[in-house]
């Protein structure tokens, strides 16, 4: 048997149109949807990090001291006017933004360096940052009447945004969108709590939520797509290797091996060992090179891997069964459409179905459960569990599918194939 | 060594092979003759236990090989009309495989490999991919790998079709040595007459599934005649010489045309000594001498009503 699928990977690599195929391809989408979609999942803030310029033109200190003064003249009660200026204090809009802007959760994303108006714009003009945000002169003042006693027009941020990095400014904006929404949220609050001043802690403002796939540990585009596409084009071995077979048998290569005295049973066990060796194969190169070129996952960590292997292991026998039994259908009719089929339309559907293209989270719930019925649905599902670092008994349930799949396309094959080699 | 008896095969309700009945004597170069679709390949399949016959029987050495082929396959070599090879695979790599699933390994492989390269003349270009051979070289790799595990009866369908020349000469004077030189049992089945002429001791002549002759060459050529025309053909008309001939009792009719006379004699009759001495006496200039026998190509129009290339 070992001849049989050495020779099967010999013929393989000598086929430049099928390596691309198999190997470039894949490699090629995982870039362009690794960068194209990478707003869609987390983790890679890398690819949106940018520097902005805050031009500080408000002095927040004589600010408050101004609203101090202001409240003073109000005429509220003393006690009132305490509490007041407690809460400007503590949600001074000045502090709060840079607050926000140095917060953990950002720092990956957004680095703020405060510069003079000038020096700013020669900063937006040599691109070295991709917005300017100023915080005009009695910002702080202006806010707080507004805020706290409802009184003045307010105050605005200006943001001055660049067109050469016209993703990164947008998030800016949106950040800056969602503080200020925040802020007038709060000072609602605080009003609606007629002039207690009591502005309750929870409502700290929520920036820049990132939408992740999992609420456990977020994947990046690049890890994604690396294994969405892996188990997508796993799927083209078993039709590659379907189609040689195909060959051998109008070239009468494989009368010449029945001519030996070989159990046909043994042709298709090699060919389904030199499938599920190729997807193993085609897994290995494409997280090397997926990991190396764009960081999908780290090479050197040696606990993530067997896993990562194990799941990549269950699912090349699986299209090892799978080559199997498109070999069979093949024989057994002589014809190779419904390889042509399965590699032309059948494996896009699975692809969609198993979320190789997008997460299934947001498809029909039917959706959701045809594609974990897939192969390569159930081997994403486990990829995904494994890389989020879930509970390792959830991996049971997709890959006990994998293999049911499995002994399920097995069988088939064993029942279709002319035992006698005969079509 | 091997025969067939009444072999027959029928698909989906047509039959292809009908009574075909054939023996092989070993160290024997046998001809199977046709035109595309007399049922050869059919036959050839079911002789080399690839298709199981729908009735009939196929025997080696006296035992049936239907139901047990292992013993066929052991010592049966085939070459099919197809390139039955790995294109993409050297002609080195291509026997490696075949021998290797004969069992073959180590230096036996290697032994084996080397000496069907040698066979085939393909010793200094084994290293090279087998889709950038011409025609003629992928042929003879055809060969190489039904020659691995050294049968004892090599089946060669069609193994010219397509080649040039030179290729051509080659194989057939392989298949010459592989029968004359190591006495390996050949079944040769070709649409080239003059291929079977050249290497079959005996031919069997099917069409429409069923084998319609079958003997020696000259058995076969027999069929058509039992009469030869000799032409003799001279610098100018000889009355008297004409006359002597004519007087002759082996001569069966002696015609005098424009260019010389045209003689019909008894098939084998040895008469042409006498006419030579003839000649001599009365100082005859004889230019040409052409002795014209039936063909296989007109034995087998005479017997089917079309040429073998139709």
């Amino acid at each position: 048997m070992y001849a049989f699928f050495k020779k099967d990977i010999l013929v393989l690599f000598r086929d430049r149109t099928e390596l691309v195929v198999l190997l470039a391809m894949p490699f090629i989408l995982i870039a362009i949807l690794g960068f194209a979609l990478s707003g869609l999942l987390s983790g890679n803030s890398e690819v949106l990090s940018m520097e902005v310029a805050i031009v500080q033109e408000d002095d927040e200190e004589q600010g408050i001291q101004r609203f101090a003064e202001e409240l003073g003249k109000s005429g509220l009660p003393a006690d009132a006017q305490n509490g007041i200026m407690a809460a400007a204090e503590e949600t001074s809009p000045s502090s709060m933004l840079q607050e926000i802007l140095s917060d953990e959760s950002l720092s990956s994303l957004v680095t703020a360096k405060e510069m003079d108006g000038a020096a700013a714009t020669h900063a937006l003009e040599e691109e070295e940052v991709v917005a300017i945000l100023t915080i005009p002169e009695d910002f702080t003042f202006n806010a707080l009447q507004k805020m706290m006693l409802g009184a003045g027009g307010g105050s605005e941020l200006e943001l001055l945004i660049s067109d050469y990095a016209a993703t990164q400014s947008e998030v800016f904006h949106d950040i800056l969108e969602e503080f200020v929404w925040s802020l007038n949220f709060e000072s609602a609050i605080a009003r609606a709590a007629d002039g207690e001043g009591a502005v309750p802690e929870e409502a700290q403002p929520l920036l820049g939520g990132v939408e992740s796939v999992s609420a456990v540990e977020p994947i990046s585009s690049f890890q994604y797509y690396t294994i969405g596409m892996a188990v997508m084009f796993a799927l083209f071995v078993g039709a590659t290797i379907s189609a040689m077979a195909y060959v051998e048998k109008q070239q009468f290569v494989f009368h010449r091996i029945l001519l030996s005295d070989h159990h046909p049973y043994v042709y298709l066990g090699a060919k389904a060992i030199a499938a599920a060796l190729v997807t193993f194969l085609q897994f290995c190169i494409l997280f090397f090179f997926s990991s190396l070129i764009f960081g999908a996952f780290d090479l050197t960590d040696l606990s993530f891997w067997p896993g990562m292997l194990l799941i990549a292991f269950s699912l090349a026998i699986c299209v090892g069964s799978l080559a199997a039994f498109l070999i069979a259908l093949t024989m057994r009719y002589n014809n190779d459409t419904i390889t042509t089929v399965f590699a032309g339309g059948v494996v896009t559907v699975f692809a969609f179905l198993g979320g190789s293209f997008t997460p299934t989270e947001g498809m029909p719930a039917f959706v959701q459960q045809l594609g974990g019925w897939t192969p390569n649905g159930a081997s994403l599902n486990a990829f995904l569990i494994w890389i989020q670092n879930l509970d390792i008994s959830m991996l049971w349930e997709p890959l006990s599918r994998v293999f049911l799949i499995t002994f399920l396309l097995l069988i088939l094959s064993l029942l279709i194939f002319p035992r006698k080699g005969e079509a | 060594m091997l025969e067939t008896e009444e072999l027959k095969k029928v698909f989906k309700g047509k039959t292809a092979v009908e009574g075909a009945s054939l023996y092989l004597d070993k160290g024997e170069s046998v001809g199977l003759l046709g035109p595309n679709g007399a049922g050869k390949s059919t036959t050839i399949s079911m002789i080399s236990t690839l298709l199981k016959p729908t009735s009939g029987d196929v025997r080696l050495n006296g035992k049936s090989v239907i139901k047990n082929p292992s013993e066929m396959r052991r010592v049966l070599g085939v070459v099919p009309q197809e390139i039955a090879l790995y294109g993409e695979l050297t002609a080195y790599e291509n026997l490696k495989f075949f021998g290797r699933i004969y069992g073959l390994s180590g230096k036996a492989l290697e032994t084996a490999i080397q000496r069907s390269l040698e066979l085939v003349g393909l010793m200094e270009r084994q290293k090279e991919i087998v889709k950038t051979y011409s025609g003629g070289m992928k042929r003879r790799v055809n060969i190489a790998a039904a020659m691995m595990h050294e049968p004892e009866v090599i089946i060669m369908d069609e193994p010219t079709v397509g080649i040039d020349p030179q290729s051509r000469s080659h194989i057939l004077e392989m298949v010459r040595q592989l029968n004359q030189e190591k006495g390996l049992t050949v079944l040769y089945t070709s649409h080239y007459m003059e291929e079977v002429e050249r290497l079959c001791d005996r031919v069997y002549i099917m069409d429409h599934g069923k084998i319609i002759a079958s003997g020696t060459k000259e058995e076969l050529k027999s069929i058509l005649s039992s009469e030869e025309t000799v032409w003799i053909e001279l610098d100018r008309p000889y009355p008297e010489f004409f006359k002597e001939l004519q007087s002759f009792e082996m001569i069966k009719q002696a015609t005098e045309t424009e260019k010389g006379i045209k003689l019909i004699l008894p098939k084998g009759s040895r008469v042409l000594g006498k006419v030579f001495q003839a000649s001599e006496r009365h100082q005859v200039q004889i230019i040409n001498v052409n002795v014209q026998t039936p063909s296989l190509e007109d034995v087998f129009l005479h017997l089917t009503g079309r040429k073998l290339r139709d």
